[in-house]
């Protein structure tokens, strides 16, 4: 009687909380199905349209989100930095590479839930192509960190975990097809305060 | 085959298929996207703003903190939308989504006829009407077939810096969404 019961309980246990469990998981990790990955950063083109498979849908819906579209742009993010390690607000680090061709791109720095991190006391939460400093060869470098930097700074306050945001607008990368075979630039740890 | 081996078995078969039915149903149950979002705070064919200023967390997230957005629901079901802005700004874009927050189609500035937000979303039935005799009003309009019933537009504007600002919201308050 008790060993039917508890058999059944066993079944019903592992039925839901392996099923809610491992779709939690499946939604949750960041480089899921329906992810492109280039070098740290990874892109979902597909979610938020039709094309999109039953994960990203999920994970979309969940979300809430409206997705930017083919002719908008892509959005690429970025939780760990080039040694694998997870991105801190009390870090400094440089983004240094070149970016694929895109009419312009902004950059920011969101919490896990995608929130836009609150600027630096009298700064904008958000740094953009079209003002810019570029070295000679026309590439990037952008110095993201609590301490005032010279050149491109993307100011941090807070404490945790973050990430990176770097949305390309109109851009001929932002069809699935092309996105495999563009380069971002690297997201370098330089230090942390302690 | 002993039964706590026949019950883990179960159990597993069980776990696919809650896994799938969540899958699944999520999408039809959440009420964290966007359509809910919005049909709490604007009614139909009212231009709403979605991001939020410097105090107000945005109405609706992913939305770049360096553009300014407004959205608006629609329905086929009461004619065609025909949606335009007056003026002219560094960037804009826009989307129209379907009842679940997917795109169904998008196009910039540069896409459309003469660089202003004009467009009209039908669907392919109200197309064939509406080519029948076109409308003054449409003769430059981008027109948008699509098989939605519902849905939501949403036009998006860039924000180079804060002195923008002002002329960008102008331009946004200017957009008109409205059924014919």
């Amino acid at each position: 009687m008790f060993r039917t019961l508890f058999l059944t309980l066993l079944v019903l246990v592992i039925a839901l909380g392996g099923g809610a469990g491992s779709v939690w998981l499946a939604l949750n990790a960041s480089e899921g199905i329906g992810a492109v990955a280039i070098g740290g950063w990874t892109a979902f083109p597909d979610v938020g349209t039709r094309n999109a498979d039953t994960y990203s849908k999920a994970r979309f819906a969940r979300e809430g989100g409206l997705a930017l579209g083919r002719a908008e742009g892509i959005a690429f993010s970025a939780q760990r930095d080039s040694g694998g390690a997870l991105l801190r607000r009390e870090c400094t680090y440089t983004i240094e590479g070149s970016l694929p061709s895109a009419r312009f791109w902004t950059l920011y720095a969101a919490d896990e839930q995608k929130i836009v991190l609150p600027p630096t006391a009298r700064r904008v939460p958000a740094l953009h192509s079209l003002e810019l400093l570029r070295t000679v060869d026309g590439a990037i470098k952008i110095t993201i960190g609590a301490h005032p930097a010279p050149g491109n700074w993307l100011g941090l306050t807070g404490k945790g975990p973050m990430q990176l945001v770097l949305t390309l607008y109109d851009t001929p990368s932002a069809t699935a097809a092309r996105v495999l075979e563009i380069e971002l630039p690297q997201v370098l740890r330089t230090g942390c305060d302690e | 085959m002993s039964r706590p081996v026949y019950a883990l078995l179960l159990g597993l078969v069980g776990a696919g298929i809650v896994h799938i039915s969540i899958l699944f149903l999520l999408p039809h149950f959440t009420e964290r996207d966007a359509w809910s979002q919005l049909s709490q705070v604007s009614d139909f064919y009212t231009p709403t703003s979605i991001t939020g200023t410097t105090s107000t967390t945005p109405l609706i997230r992913s939305v770049d903190p360096l553009f300014a957005a407004v959205a608006c629901r629609f329905d086929l079901g009461d004619g065609v939308v025909h949606v335009q802005a007056p003026g002219r700004v560094p960037f804009w874009s826009m989307s129209v989504y379907d009842r679940n927050g997917q795109n169904i189609f998008s196009f910039n500035d540069r896409t459309s006829a003469d660089g202003t937000v004009n467009f009209v979303v039908l669907t392919p039935e109200q197309t064939i009407q509406v080519r029948r005799q076109l409308p003054e009003e449409f003769v430059n309009s981008v027109f948008v077939e699509t098989d939605i019933g519902e849905g939501i537009v949403l036009v998006r504007a860039f924000v180079p810096d804060q002195t923008w600002r002002a002329a960008i919201a102008d331009f946004l308050s200017g957009v008109s969404c409205a059924p014919r």
